[in-house]
């Protein structure tokens, strides 16, 4: 029996939220949601995941606030951590490097290239 | 509130806003200005912060082979996160802002619905996020002139000669950059 990989999303825009959770759910994967980095804490307090895909800009706690208190923790501290975001500037992607993500991927997302990224960190 | 028919000020700065574009501004003598035909242009303001922005999109129809016939709205969703993050760093707040939706008209017959599909996703979108939708003036076939001061949120829109709107194109659904993944 083959289990599915466990992705947590994090976005502030439920539109976008909806949008990953089509894309990977019709691609086979388990996803959960939440709405900032507190709420995404929050979950990861209680339930195990494969994969986290975070955006940068949230409020109450934001992407990179998020990647470095996961990297900071016990639990989930070695667990990948893809950014997804309209930002471009290569300041805030070294920043995201440098808390510890594992990929940056640029909206608007292509489903292929997001399943096929998602897929190689999770092995 | 937005308030439509702004005054005539002199030495006005106005922007242009292209498909595809958004701008923001807090500036007092910038006017935002479109012509829209299919495409949706989205007009936020925070009334505390007096910032304002627009946007101009146009959603992508799926490729023959697509069995839906749904547009893709990966680039509208795209572009209003874009307007959004924006206005945020230029000091709104996403529970104060205040939005106008304008365009989505199909203007030329035997083309597929874009304008209605256009028109459709905007509402839902500002429904799903919670932004309060305060005006908008869609659909029909005729193109719209938008001219937005963002400072004071006052906003005019008219209907003007077809021949004014751009001939738009739908944004082709794969952009070559689109969603580029770097693994570190």
């Amino acid at each position: 029996m083959t289990i599915s990989t466990r992705i947590l999303t994090v976005d502030d825009s439920a539109s976008m939220r909806a949008l990953l959770n089509h894309a990977l759910t019709s691609n086979g994967f388990e996803v959960a949601q939440a709405d900032d980095g507190v709420a995404a804490l929050e979950w990861l307090a209680v339930n195990e995941v494969d994969v986290v895909i975070t955006d940068i800009n949230m409020p109450r706690l934001d992407g990179f606030g998020l990647i470095e208190q996961v990297r900071g923790g016990t639990r989930h501290r070695d667990r990948p951590i893809l950014v997804l975001t309209t930002e471009s500037s290569d300041e805030k992607k070294n920043r995201a490097r440098r808390a510890g993500a594992t990929g940056w991927i640029v909206k608007p997302f292509d489903t292929e290239k997001l399943v096929a990224a998602v897929r190689r960190v999770a092995h | 509130m937005m308030l439509e028919k702004p005054p005539i000020l002199p030495n006005i700065t106005r922007l242009t806003v292209l498909q595809g574009q958004f701008r923001v501004s807090a500036g007092p003598r910038v006017e935002l200005s479109t012509v829209l035909g299919s495409c949706v242009a989205t007009c936020l303001f925070d009334p505390e912060a007096e910032v304002g922005g627009m946007n101009h999109f146009l959603l992508s129809e799926p490729p023959a082979s697509h069995a839906s016939e749904e547009v893709d709205v990966h680039y509208g969703v795209y572009l209003m996160e874009m307007l959004i993050n924006e206005m945020l760093a230029n000091g709104a707040r996403k529970s104060r802002l205040r939005a106008h939706l304008y365009g989505g008209a199909n203007i030329r017959a035997g083309m597929a619905q874009i304008g209605t599909a256009n028109a459709n996703f905007a509402r839902v979108f500002l429904e799903r996020e919670r932004i309060q939708l305060v005006r908008e003036d869609m659909g029909g076939v005729s193109a719209r002139r938008v001219d937005f001061r963002p400072a004071s949120g006052l906003v005019r829109c008219r209907t003007v000669s077809s021949t004014e709107a751009p001939d738009t194109k739908p944004i082709p659904r794969a952009v070559p950059s689109r969603g580029e993944v770097e693994l570190f």
